[in-house]
């Protein structure tokens, strides 16, 4: 099943990541109730992002005392500081989006954009254009999504939709790869007029088939360029490959800086766990063929292999652990992110490497349709994907990096512009077949 | 022969009619027409391959036979052929001796073991691959259990899994077509053997599997071409199949490597076409039999053990996965109504009408299809029929892949509309189709055509009078099998679905996709039920005590 796709169904081998949950077959804690839950704020009180709170300061509460607060060592600072202090909200009184009765169209606020949790207590002031500041939609868009948008995307539509009256998006969605092979197939005859993909690299092969039309650079100036090549698509949010590491277990300045150091360190030999077969991974293992070579790459993963365990994906290697089953792993950010969310006791902290392929940021994007004859539209609805709103919403109930600078992550993590991935053009990590078969010669895959 | 009007017959020309009625109630060759318009059906599910040549043709030489020697290629081909062979052997070992079980022998609660045992077929693969992986996966429910006692679990992962969980849920292929044929064979040829004071093994042995033989050929070749087919299962048990490499290379957009793939594994299902066409059906009559579950054997204290094979079969092939699903029912937190994950009603409705719609159009193409192959004894049946079984084990996302090429460049207007999309289904599903009817023509007795256009009916009046009535079961069965595949059909259903328009399998996929297993509970539960109620059409068509 979902994977895939697969598909008949995806969740397997190559299935394609997402940006959100991931499949959690065992579904021991529910880690998902809290971020897909649409709540309103449980004190009653209308945030609507104006709030002024001190930038930067750790949303769980103060960074750990005694850190040293400087460049180099930020990598090593526990960024998810305990949230014990964090008052949990409970469930009682949700409202769906679905369910919750808006008024007029244009009478949706703020709030409804954001995600509740532990991890979203309050929020420092978003600099971004708000949604009121942009032109308005109207019309009918058929949306191509690619990968398991897990209803969020769709949700966000709909929030779109309750503000325009006389707008509709219609989404279409498949596998990421799925859908870039049918906008490839479909060539100029596509009925979609934009394609919305959790994967830099599908959209990479569709504007490289010359499908797609540059955006305006108006529309996409609060985006950094790197998430953005020639504007033929634009980021709209981003992960961070990450070290999820046990707080019991290992300490912070026991994880490398390197990704490439990984083998020759004792976090590694205390038991280590991965996803091979998880989209994202191989993403990773892409980036570092590319970055240092394929025979490097292939002894790291020989060494790698001798101590590692393997997971189905990278939600439950982050839960294994914080269970204590492994001392560190290899994930996308997120996932830390969501198993704190659920289980705020959990010994579990990240840590981000520098500079290599363990640093690599991929990203969800969005792309104009050349064959559509709507690309006026199509363009205002991507200006909308960048918005504060839909960014604080990708922010707060995806727990992905915001793409525009104007709005920081969540979970006291650093800025977008404070992770130092590697400069590698992301639609390079569509050459996926030649790390596929690396993986199998290893006998990793 | 030509069909003709059915002018009256006048006095002097009946006597010469009569005489070459009887001439053609021996060969009983279909029309011309009936010809051209199975040929038609024929050539119109094997254009998809077309474009598996088109987009082959891309592929220089040089690299095509590269790919084609890869080491990995041969690997692929040595896994593929093997987990048919093994399903294939699995399916038949179980699914027979289950069919004479439930239809000879007088073994309690035999209408309830008949259902219970073909019900697996409903449960789509990809939710079965789920439900044993969370039961004997790594940290899986058993594992689990058995962890704190010291036992470990063999890995669920690989040929064995992957062998298993597909044994599971298409051996019922060769169940319901031995069960048919057990129906419809005469038991006073076993009697009379029995009298000769042969034991029943023997006289099972000589008179019996003789006459079920095409009826388990069948079963087997469907069993087979699924299994070469199905992507969710290898998926998910990781093991490197035709689907899953297929799969890979379309995620790395490689879609003319993926092609040629496509193309290896078409090869691999002629090989398979041609292995059937040897121990294929014969032109054997039928003696118009009535139905009959007459025990012919007593189980006396046998019923013990054979009761405990069938308990444990339907605890591994339904209980496992229903109970999975229910627990995950149990076990999702709060539902949430947010849009784009709430399950809605609408999506069951729109899975039962596109399958009903489905299973009525494959019907009908399916009907000249079998009846011109059934009756003709000319090579020409086979070359007709053979083709059709093509897109049956075509991998459903490159046969959407093709129908999106071809939809958007000369049908733009049905395009991403439900025709198209019904058109997939008919080529995916036709061989089901027609495996039913053709088995049912083949059991008209000729003589009553012949009998019919003796007293002056056109050859189509006689058709519809006498053929359509008796081969009535056989069409309802093979629509039946096509509305339960088409419900769980999954990658052709997410590439050529109209935007907009979603269905019990993509609203389990999207949700599965996003990890809420829970959400997937209610529609994976609730396509079950809708499909069991067909798998009851099924049965009840081809046994009137049920």
């Amino acid at each position: 099943m979902a994977h895939d796709h697969t598909t008949d169904g995806t969740v397997d081998g190559a299935h394609d990541e997402t940006t959100e949950e991931t499949p959690n077959m065992h579904d021991t804690h529910d880690a998902h109730d809290d971020t897909a839950e649409e709540t309103r704020d449980t004190d009653g009180e209308t945030t609507d992002g104006d709030q002024t709170r001190p930038q930067g300061l750790n949303l769980l509460g103060s960074p750990k005392s005694g850190v040293n607060r400087d460049e180099t060592s930020r990598s090593r600072r526990r960024f998810l500081a305990a949230a014990g202090s964090a008052a949990t909200v409970g469930l009682a009184g949700c409202a769906g989006l679905g369910t919750q009765e808006s008024g007029a169209s244009g009478q949706v606020a703020f709030s409804d954009f954001r995600g509740s949790g532990r991890l979203v207590r309050s929020r420092p002031e978003i600099d971004a254009p708000r949604i009121a500041d942009l032109p308005d939609l109207s019309g009918e868009l058929t949306v191509y999504l690619g990968g398991g948008e897990g209803g969020l995307y769709r949700s966000l539509m709909e929030l779109f939709e309750r503000i325009y009256d006389d707008f509709t998006a219609v989404p279409s969605a498949g596998g990421t790869a799925e859908q870039a092979n049918k906008l490839l197939t479909e060539q100029e005859n596509t009925p979609a007029d934009v394609f919305w993909s959790v994967d830099a690299g599908s959209l990479s092969v569709v504007a490289d088939e010359g499908l797609t039309t540059a955006l305006s650079s108006e529309a996409v100036a609060d985006v950094p360029s790197e998430f953005r090549p020639d504007n033929q698509w634009v980021g709209t949010a981003g992960r961070a490959r990450a070290v999820p590491y046990n707080t019991d277990q290992v300490s912070a300045d026991e994880i490398p800086d390197s990704v490439m150091d990984f083998p020759d360190s004792p976090a590694v030999a205390s038991g280590f766990g991965w996803a091979p077969t998880y989209g994202a991974f191989q993403a990773f293992v892409t980036a570092m063929r590319l970055l240092e070579g394929d025979s490097a790459t292939r002894e790291w993963l020989g060494q790698m292999q001798s101590t590692a365990t393997e997971y189905p994906d990278e939600f439950l290697t982050s839960n294994a652990v914080a269970d204590g089953e492994i001392a560190a792993g290899f994930a996308n950010h997120y996932y830390a992110l969501r198993v704190r969310d659920a289980r705020p006791d959990a010994p579990l902290d990240l840590a981000f490497t520098r500079g290599g392929a363990g640093a690599l940021i991929n990203v969800a994007g969005a792309a104009l349709l050349e064959p559509s004859d709507q690309t006026e539209l199509a363009e205002t609805f991507v200006r909308h994907l960048l918005s504060a709103e839909a960014q604080e919403f990708f922010a707060t109930r995806t727990f992905g990096y915001p793409t525009v600078e104007g709005v920081p992550p969540v979970g006291g993590l650093p800025g977008i512009g404070e992770l130092d991935p590697p400069s590698l053009n992301l639609s390079r990590l569509s050459d996926l077949e030649p790390t596929l078969e690396l993986m199998r010669d290893v006998g990793v895959l | 022969m030509a069909g003709d009007g059915g002018e009256p017959a006048s006095g002097p020309g009946r006597l010469a009619r009569l005489r070459s009625l009887l001439r053609e109630g021996e060969e009983g060759e279909p029309s011309v027409a009936v010809g051209l318009l199975a040929a038609a059906v024929s050539a119109a599910v094997l254009s998809p391959v077309v474009w598996l040549f088109l987009r082959a043709a891309e592929v220089g030489l040089a690299e095509a036979v590269s790919l084609v020697t890869a080491g990995n290629t041969f690997t692929v081909l040595t896994n593929s052929v093997a987990l048919v062979a093994v399903v294939t052997g699995a399916s038949v070992a179980l699914g027979v001796p289950l069919a004479v079980l439930t239809v000879q022998t007088d073994l309690p609660f035999r209408r309830f073991w008949t259902v219970a045992v073909a019900l697996p077929l409903v449960v789509p693969s990809y939710v079965g691959a789920f439900a044993f992986v969370s039961a004997f996966g790594p940290r899986g429910v058993l594992s689990g259990v058995l962890a704190p006692l010291g036992v470990s679990v063999p890995t669920v992962y690989g040929f064995g899994g992957a062998a298993l969980v597909l044994t599971s849920f298409v051996y019922p292929y060769v169940f319901l077509t031995t069960r048919a044929s057990l129906l419809s064979f005469d038991t006073t040829q076993l009697e009379a053997a029995r009298t000769l004071d042969t034991g029943y093994w023997a006289a099972f042995e000589r008179v019996v599997l003789p006459q079920i033989a095409p009826g388990v050929t069948a079963g087997a070749l469907l069993v087979a071409l699924y299994t070469l087919s199905d992507f969710g299962t290898p998926a998910i048990m990781h093991f490197d199949t035709f689907t899953r490499t297929i799969f890979v290379e379309l995620n790395t957009f490689a879609r003319s490597n993926a092609t040629l793939l496509s193309l290896q594994l078409l090869g691999v299902t002629a090989v398979i076409l041609a292995l059937e066409s040897r121990v294929g059906p014969g032109e054997a009559d039928g003696y118009g039999a009535s139905s009959s579950t007459d025990t012919v054997v007593e189980l006396g204290y046998w019923a013990i053990p054979a009761t405990l094979l069938l308990a444990a079969v339907v605890i591994v092939t339904l209980g496992l996965p229903v109970g999975i699903l229910g627990l995950w029912l149990v076990r999702s937190g709060p539902g949430y109504a947010a849009g784009g994950l709430g399950f809605e009603w609408q999506f069951g409705l729109n899975s039962a009408v596109v399958a009903a719609a489905a299973a009525v159009v494959t019907t009908l193409a399916a009907v000249p299809v079998a009846y011109y192959s059934g009756r003709t004894s000319s090579w020409l049946g086979s070359l007709i029929e053979r083709p059709t079984y093509v897109g049956y084990a075509m991998p459903g996302v490159v046969l959407g892949l093709a129908l999106v090429f071809f939809g958007t460049r000369y049908v733009p207007g049905l395009y991403q509309t439900l025709p198209l999309l019904i058109f997939a289904y008919v080529v995916r599903f036709l061989p089901q189709a027609i495996g039913a009817t053709r088995s049912s023509v083949l059991g008209v007795d000729r003589a009553l055509v012949g009998a019919a256009r003796t007293l002056g009916e056109s050859p189509r009046r006689a058709f519809r009078r006498v053929t359509l009535p008796l081969i009535a079961p056989g069409l309802v069965a093979g629509a039946a099998l096509v509305f339960l595949t088409t419900m769980k059909e999954l990658p052709a259903t997410l590439i050529l679905q109209p935007a907009g328009f979603n269905t019990l399998v993509t609203y389990i996929w999207r949700v599965q996709e996003a990890g809420y297993y829970g959400q997937a509970a209610l529609p994976a539960l609730v396509l079950v039920v809708i499909s069991s109620v067909s798998m009851l059409v099924i049965l009840r068509g081809e046994d009137t005590d049920l």
